[in-house]
């Protein structure tokens, strides 16, 4: 479904992610585990087309997008979450919603899926987006994506600023997504709530890719054990 | 008291829809139009020379609002091109100067070719009582459709798919280009909309007072006053303000003088950014 080969991206020239390559499949669930600094945001922010690249090729449903400005991107089925969310402060929670389906209406058996999944946005759809707790705020983050039906969705850590129960449910949620046929690409320092949640992933250090293999192997690496399990 | 207070209602509503065009642009866009008050007179000269030709007040009308219309088209497609290749605060300089050229350009015209012309719509029947002042019936047709304009964009930006997402560019550019929508198409719709806006208010006013080719400068000061104390990008926040300035401005142009006036405008909308940087109803940075 996704195939990154090759990418490098970063600022003004100095790359911060150089030649990455890597895959997501239909209907799995990939992680991209690092420590801050690594360049997950970079990387994320760049295939999904928030800011230039400098070389490498991303195929999204055989169709090249590297390059391809972010609105562009999110019609062809990539929802993207970003660290920061970016929502809309002074917009209610319907507002985002129906935004999210964008340019269609909303489809209300999508909305309600969204709902279903998120109750606590359900009971605040008038309220201010700017007024909401983060564990809201990252609720409806997702929601918003959720909305325009994406094939593919990417989260650049979805747990940024949630107490540790709160990003268990978020976690819970990317399940309940996962198990209705949902494909997630995510981007996490909270690295063993990740490695439960996904069925393969990768390690990036530096801007480069380390290891990569499915979550039970990367859990018996001594070296992920040491650097992101606190195992000594 | 009563009397002035009124006449600073009319006056303030029309430089509230006047400044929400000239806010709206810069808050989704990061554009200063300094060309915003030609594109006024322009509409305004339209629809008098089409009344001239012989052409009826209403199809005039429609005129003056597709010209104030096409010429926001018109600087989104040319002057402006370079300005969006640039961000943040060189993209504010360079708007500036490549508008007030085109300002400097129209008023140039306008002088040479047609010195003494003004719009007045005059508008029939004698004066209504209100609160016991006599309101001239001008004032009172170009206030209703003043706020029926406001009603409109309220409408448009509360309700409809699109007005939603002109709000959420100026609320999150990122966010909004993350649900699909392409940031440069609001601001070239927006830039319609501020020059339909501003020739509606050009030829209300004409209903008031002539407008003539030499006013186009005096509207721009006056809608950057307004945007400023309201704060950028708020529409409501231009309405408040051009409400509370354009009664100070006839208060203080009756008791003070009005050469002086504009100083005073201009006083509080420098005491405003003092106590509040961001306007009256402004996004806090």
């Amino acid at each position: 479904m996704l195939e990154v080969s090759s990418y490098s991206a970063g600022y003004q020239g100095n790359d911060v992610v150089h030649d990455v390559s890597f895959h997501v499949d239909v209907g799995e669930a990939v992680m991209i585990i690092g420590s801050n600094g690594a360049g997950k945001t970079t990387l994320f922010r760049s295939i999904c087309g928030l800011q230039p690249k400098t070389s490498g090729e991303v195929l999204f449903q055989e169709e090249d997008i590297a390059g391809m400005p972010a609105q562009r991107i999110v019609r062809r089925g990539l929802g993207f979450v970003p660290a920061e969310r970016h929502l809309f402060p002074r917009m209610t929670v319907q507002e985002h919603l129906s935004l999210g389906a964008y340019p269609k209406r909303p489809d209300p058996e999508t909305m309600s899926i969204v709902l279903d999944l998120f109750p606590r946005l359900a009971e605040r759809q008038r309220q201010h987006a700017g007024t909401m707790s983060g564990g809201e705020q990252q609720m409806l983050a997702v929601g918003r994506a959720l909305m325009s039906r994406p094939r593919l969705l990417v989260l650049d850590e979805p747990t940024t600023g949630l107490a540790p129960k709160l990003a268990r449910e978020a976690y819970e949620a990317l399940g309940v997504l996962r198990n209705q046929g949902l494909t997630v690409l995510v981007a996490e320092q909270q690295v063993p709530l990740a490695m439960a949640f996904s069925d393969r992933g990768y390690v990036l250090e530096n801007g480069l890719i380390r290891l990569e293999g499915t979550s039970a192997e990367l859990a018996e690496n001594p070296d992920v054990r040491r650097a992101y399990l606190g195992v000594t | 008291m009563t009397a002035q207070i009124l006449d600073g209602i009319v006056f303030g509503l029309q430089l509230g829809l006047l400044a929400s065009g000239l806010t709206l642009v810069y808050g989704l866009g990061g554009v200063l139009n300094l060309a915003y008050g030609q594109m006024a007179v322009i509409s305004a000269m339209v629809v008098l020379f089409a009344m001239d030709a012989g052409i009826s007040l209403w199809p005039a009308v429609g005129l003056g609002l597709l010209a104030g219309g096409l010429l926001g088209l018109f600087l989104d497609l040319t002057i402006l091109r370079p300005v969006y290749r640039l961000r943040g605060e060189a993209r504010v300089l360079l708007s500036l100067l490549l508008t007030l050229g085109v300002a400097f350009i129209v008023d140039g015209f306008l002088n040479w070719r047609f010195p003494l012309n003004s719009l007045s719509l005059h508008v029939g029947g004698g004066a209504v009582e209100i609160f016991g002042v006599p309101m001239r019936r001008g004032s009172l047709v170009a206030s209703a459709i003043t706020l029926v304009a406001f009603a409109a964009l309220f409408v448009f930006f509360r309700y409809t798919t699109l007005g939603r997402a002109v709000r959420s560019v100026i609320e999150d550019e990122e966010g909004a280009r993350l649900v699909g929508i392409d940031p440069r198409r609001m601001l070239r719709l927006i830039l319609v909309l501020s020059g339909v806006l501003a020739a509606v208010v050009a030829m209300t006013r004409s209903m008031v007072a002539p407008v003539d080719v030499q006013s186009g400068f005096s509207i721009t000061v006056f809608a950057l006053i307004v945007t400023v104390v309201g704060g950028l990008g708020s529409v409501p926040g231009a309405l408040l303000a051009g409400v509370i300035l354009g009664i100070v401005n006839s208060i203080a142009a009756t008791h003070i003088g009005t050469f002086l006036s504009l100083i005073i405008l201009l006083g509080a909308a420098a005491v405003t950014i003092l106590i509040r940087p961001s306007g009256l109803l402004g996004v806090k940075e």
